[in-house]
């Protein structure tokens, strides 16, 4: 599956690696500490949000690398 | 007679994460941005522009390890103006057989200001009902 940006579509898929691994081996057997894909994480981030921006894909409510807000009913 | 997008088969052409945490409780929330595809004839594409015709949802899902159940949250965030599908789906673990899974899955659906609006919110009920059974 590819990134909404094609720029980021090879960091899409070594953090989608990263965390499918931790997911499946750690997260679902209960062992949830640690983010082994963080530095990842943070790299691929900055390409989406270039994209969102480039795109002007209307997100609303949202966060970036932070607590995201409690998604509100219905849209406008 | 004006031709709509076909509501029968959008595919989903991107996916990206747009926040991912673990709340106090131990689940996983994840919000994700989808693009889907609507199958546009390259006629109308060509129209309209190829860039319009891919439609934004915004995805919010908890995953609780412990109870293993998983909660989808999903909204267009294109063309609200138009129309607006809030879908929700739950994965449980079924009661009788825990190695089954049973899926919930609902759909609201709002067509705003658009003639036929009746028929085209019976369509796409009857299309995400659909597609429900198949997967």
């Amino acid at each position: 599956m590819n990134s909404i940006g094609e720029a980021c579509t090879d960091m899409k898929r070594e953090y989608d690696q990263c965390f499918n691994r931790w997911f499946a081996e750690k997260f679902l057997k209960g062992d949830s500490s640690g983010d082994p894909c963080i530095d990842l994480f943070k790299r691929y981030q900055q390409c989406v949000q270039k994209a969102v921006k480039e795109k002007e894909i209307p997100i609303e409510g949202l966060e970036f690398m932070g607590h995201s807000k409690e998604k509100p009913g219905g849209s406008s | 007679m004006q031709k709509y997008p076909n509501p029968m088969n959008p595919s989903v052409v991107g996916v990206d994460v747009l926040d991912r945490h673990i709340d106090p409780s131990g689940k996983l929330h994840s919000h994700r941005l989808l693009s889907t595809e609507w199958g546009l004839l390259s006629i109308v594409k060509s129209i309209i522009g190829a860039a319009r015709s891919k439609t934004y949802v915004q995805e919010h899902s908890v995953v609780d390890p412990v109870e293993k159940t998983m909660e989808l949250q999903s909204t267009n965030i294109s063309f609200t103006n138009m129309v607006s599908v809030d879908e929700r789906l739950t994965y449980k673990p079924y009661p009788q057989d825990t190695e089954k899974t049973v899926l919930t899955q609902e759909a609201i659906i709002t067509v705003k200001g658009v003639s036929l609006s009746s028929y085209l919110e019976g369509l796409m009920a009857s299309t995400i009902s659909s597609n429900a059974n198949e997967g």
